[in-house]
């Protein structure tokens, strides 16, 4: 009987203890965090389903990091379900977010949330095409969705058939990476109407423009499909003007990016991969080798050129970002949240 | 589910069975009563029973564990996916068994606890660590072995039973028995409806709105049939376990519940039969069994497109001996010869393999001591293992016996699934077993005073498991299993058992308390700060009770769980935070003749409201009520 008792005592002890309500963040900062020109936002996915999303704030000058911004900035409010990207305009940064099916618009000064756009089916990649319009590609909606940004509402979509990956805007129209039938859509913004696809190699997945005005292509080749390509397309004449092939089934680049001078490509192929616009073959040895990391993001400062390469580690943890130098020495190293994808350079 | 045309066929089934139940009656021959010796495992294994007054008190298996054993259930919420693990190893890791068989699916390995309503089992026992051993490969935690119960010379016996509860949960459960001297024959029928549509505050969105948990009906049908005949020193049956679910998948609290939210949902079917063959020699005990098990899993996503089909066939055959030497001494010799057949989508092409061992070992009893030591042998694949040893020693302290000492030692390995093995794209067949080592140290005492019985027990526990297959990101991003994890499990668990009555009141109070420390020590990588960490859904601590006051024909229930903070990511930076769920019972049983009596019930789930995460993310009800009425005829 006493022993009853005694249990009773110590479990509602155990019930009298501080209200903690969902995940808890052990080394997240509480301080607030302003912005300032040329910060790093780095986008950490999360896991699929889990809900740990999470945006964090370097600062390049002082060397410091904070994590999980958002959620301090917006009273522990989750940011999402799988924040596939992000994108800045104006004062306001897009992030999508795709498995809450949702883009959140972030004021870039504070991180509060200023409104969200709902109603996606799987939004990948958020893109403004004019003052007031965004598109937004789709994993399954089998179209692109149009956003009217005055009212953060969708008004419409663009039919597409399949899986529709990264945008890119020149010259008043919209080139389009087709996952699903390889191809590059071009759009007339001004009309959303489909002018013209192009065939490409297996799964285009990222587009950049060079300092030429031409278009860089990304196709990672699928699942061990078919050997990957990097392609460069000309907009005016809307030809391919060169493939370069990857030697082996099994590569999977992805994350094409390019400097702000234009002139030089970066891609994640295991390693970290350097080419010249003119060049004429890949390059066949990397700039920075993973080791045993394992590289998931990457992106290119437009100041100084440096190199910040994200690696998820178990993808169960929180990520860490290395900044190389432009000739790759490491400056930097900094743990940010779980599973970090996709860098912002806020502007 | 086209539930009521099926259940009208099943009524239509067992009323034939009925009508050959009488005719058997008629016949009845008097037998001598030989009470077939049951397959008891060693008194050093820690094994804990669940009777009936636990089941009694909740739906299904996933709710029974949560809170009556130091196991963990990790569930995604009512009616979804559970599984549960002992001691820090994973879902795969514990073995669950029916009447001896083992259920683990060889696509995954694991079993999900929400598919086992508490009504078709007679009861539950719980084999810790180095116990599980005995029950076949895999078990590197333990194993579950849900057990049904046969009775002879017990005439006639209908159970007719009806829950009603909040958010549209409605459970039917029939049971209709007869057993006479030679035959023992039980139907069984379950159906459970539940819209699951709670409204919980939604502390993930904006202004925590209220938000009505949408796409996570359920709808549950089963039936079970057992038909036993017994002869003079043995006895020959068949069961036979249909089960269905029906459920949509619902989303996390993060996914915006509007046009664009996905609707999952999965159908499970089973059919299970076990044909089994027991007896007793003048020295020998012997238990035959052949089972065939077809599991069928499909899985549909309406925004991805994704429609995937599942199918598992095994063919599970034992034979179980126990010789006596003497009353001190028994050799044990169990055979098992287990086919397993995959046919998936996720598979190129069906895979099959055996899954066969060998269990040969002595169990003897020296005045206070009593040893045991098997071995096992193991044959999955093309792959053997000569050795995977158990010993156990039990020495009893005191001279009135009733304070134990328990020791055990194990080594056991797990198979790589078909999964792990073959799955496309990122299945490795290269994957070697998961290995456990294990030793346990346990202290037990019992004690009856008067009418007031204490048991107790102790036990600390630890296991070093290698090789742990992890799925992770390879170079050219598709996920793959590797043995890449080391984990070290330690910890202790402390059950305290009183049964005491005070004046007319029966008390009976049931307690568990568990401590695990389980921890990764190997790293991916140098950045890798999972290292030396408590592993991700093992909470540290863990505390359960059943209180049960039973005063004439009134019973009062109350079940707490205490689950302790449990890390949610690798390198421990983030957690849930702990929770502590009560639910009471109040039944009442009137008697309206001799033979036929009525039960009520009334239960209050989450009692005091807890706003509660058991899975990251994962929204709970809230209070929620379940209302039973059962009546019962002899």
């Amino acid at each position: 009987m006493r022993a009853i008792i005694y249990t009773l005592i110590i479990t509602i002890l155990f019930s009298c203890k501080k209200n903690e309500l969902g995940p808890q963040c052990i080394n997240c900062s509480d301080k607030e965090t302003n912005t300032e020109i040329a910060d790093l936002l780095i986008l950490n996915e999360g896991n699929f389903g889990w809900g740990n999303g999470s945006l964090s704030l370097y600062k390049p000058n002082l060397h410091t990091i904070t994590n999980n911004v958002y959620q301090q900035a917006n009273n522990n409010i989750a940011l999402g379900d799988v924040a596939q990207s992000a994108f800045q305009f104006k004062d306001y940064i897009y992030v999508v977010a795709n498995n809450s099916n949702k883009i959140e618009v972030i004021n870039k000064n504070n991180f509060q949330s200023t409104g969200t756009i709902s109603g996606f089916n799987s939004p990948r990649y958020f893109l403004p095409v004019s003052d007031n319009k965004a598109y937004v590609s789709d994993l399954y909606s089998n179209s692109i969705q149009i956003v009217d940004l005055s009212n953060n509402s969708i008004t419409g979509n663009i039919s597409t058939n399949g899986w529709t990956e990264e945008l890119l805007i020149y010259n008043d129209t919209v080139y389009v990476c087709d996952m699903t039938n390889d191809k590059l859509l071009i759009i007339n913004p001004a009309n959303d109407l489909l002018i013209n696809s192009i065939n490409l190699g297996r799964q285009p997945n990222s587009i950049v423009k060079d300092k030429n005005n031409k278009l860089w292509i990304l196709c990672d080749g699928g699942i061990n499909q078919m050997n990957p390509k990097l392609i460069k397309f000309n907009p005016q004449t809307r030809a391919i003007e060169a493939t370069l092939t990857f030697s082996s089934i099994t590569d999977s680049p992805n994350q094409l990016s390019i400097n702000s001078n234009g002139d030089n490509l970066y891609f994640i192929n295991s390693n970290i991969y350097k080419m010249s616009i003119n060049d004429l073959a890949l390059p066949s040895s990397p700039i920075i080798t993973s080791n045993n990391n394992n590289f998931y993001g990457l992106g290119i400062d437009p100041l100084q050129e440096n190199i910040y390469v994200a690696d998820a580690i178990d993808y169960v943890q929180n990520g860490i970002v290395f900044r190389y130098s432009s000739s790759a020495n490491l400056i930097d190293q900094f743990y940010v949240g779980i599973i970090p994808g996709k860098f912002l350079f806020i502007e | 589910v086209e539930a009521s045309s099926k259940i009208l066929i099943i009524l239509a089934t067992f009323f034939l069975w009925q009508g050959s139940i009488f005719a058997q009656r008629a016949d009845t021959i008097k037998i001598k009563t030989i009470d077939v010796i049951a397959e008891k495992p060693p008194e050093a294994y820690k094994v804990s029973q669940l009777d009936s007054i636990a089941i009694r008190q909740s739906t299904n298996l996933s709710e029974l564990l949560n809170t009556n054993s130091p196991i963990f259930v990790k569930t995604y919420g009512s009616g979804s996916l559970a599984s549960v693990s002992f001691r820090g190893t994973g879902a795969s890791h514990t073995s669950v068994l029916w009447n001896g068989v083992v259920l683990n699916s060889p696509m995954n390995g694991q079993v999900d606890f929400s598919l086992f309503p508490t009504p078709f089992v007679d009861n539950v026992e719980l084999n810790y660590g180095a116990s599980g051993l005995i029950n076949g490969t895999g078990a590197l935690g333990g194993s579950v072995a849900m057990n049904n119960s046969i009775k002879f010379n017990k005439g006639h016996h209908t159970s007719l039973q009806q829950n009603i509860g909040s958010f549209g949960t409605s459970i039917s459960n029939g049971k209709f028995g007869y057993a006479n001297q030679k035959w023992f024959l039980e139907s069984q029928l379950y159906y459970n409806t539940s819209k699951n549509n709670f409204t919980y505050t939604n502390i993930a969105l904006k202004e925590n709105p209220k938000t009505t948990q949408s796409n996570a009906e359920t709808e549950q049908f089963g039936l079970q049939q057992a038909v036993f005949r017994k002869f003079r020193s043995s006895k020959l049956g068949v069961r036979f376990w249909y089960f269905n679910s029906d459920r949509q998948l619902p989303n996390n609290m993060l996914v915006n519940n509007d046009i664009g939210s996905q609707s999952e949902t999965q159908v499970d079917e089973s059919y299970r039969t076990i044909i089994e063959w027991s007896g007793f020699t003048s020295r020998l005990s012997y238990k035959i069994t052949s089972a065939y098990l077809k599991d069928k899993l499909i899985y549909n996503n309406e925004t991805s497109k994704i429609h995937s089909n599942s199918n598992t066939y095994i063919y599970d055959n034992k034979v179980i001996t126990s010789y006596y030497l003497n009353n001190n001494f028994i050799i044990k010799n169990n055979i098992s010869i287990r086919y397993e057949l995959a046919r998936a989508d996720g598979f190129i092409e069906s895979h099959n393999r055996f899954n066969n061992h060998w269990l040969l070992g002595i169990n003897k009893q020296i005045k206070r001591f009593d040893a045991s030591v098997f071995n096992r042998f193991v044959w999955v694949g093309d792959q053997t293992q000569l050795i995977s040893p158990s010993i156990g020693l039990q020495y009893k302290l005191l001279h009135n016996k009733n304070l134990k000492v328990k020791a055990n030692a194990a080594i056991n390995y797990n198979y790589p699934t078909f999964n792990d093995l073959y799955w496309s794209i990122g299945g490795n067949e290269n994957l070697t077993p998961e290995k456990s080592e294990m030793i346990e140290l346990g202290l037990n005492y019992v004690k009856t005073i008067n009418k007031s019985t204490m048991n107790t027990e102790l036990t600390t526990f630890y296991s070093h498991v290698y090789d742990w297959i992890i799925w992770l990101p390879t170079s050219s991003s598709i996920w793959s299993p590797t043995n890449l994890r080391e984990v070290e499990n330690k910890g202790l668990e402390y059950s305290l058992k009183l049964n005491t009555s005070y004046h007319k009141l029966k008390i009976s109070f049931n307690s568990n308390y568990a401590y695990t420390l389980s921890t990764n020590l190997k790293a991916k990588n140098n950045y890798d700060n999972s290292v030396n960490k408590q592993l991700i859904y093992v909470p540290y601590h863990q505390i359960n009770y059943l209180l049960v006051l039973a005063l004439k024909n009134y019973q009062f229930s109350y079940t707490y769980n205490y689950t302790g903070k449990r890390f949610i990511s690798t390198d421990n930076n983030w957690y849930l935070p702990a929770n502590f769920i009560s639910n009471i019972r109040l039944s009442k049983t009137v008697k309206i003749n001799p033979k036929t009596g009525v039960d009520m019930g009334f239960k209050i789930n989450n009692l005091f409201n807890q706003d509660y995460q058991a899975m990251a993310w994962r929204a709970m009800p809230g209070r929620n009520y379940l209302f039973t009425f059962t009546f019962q005829f002899n």
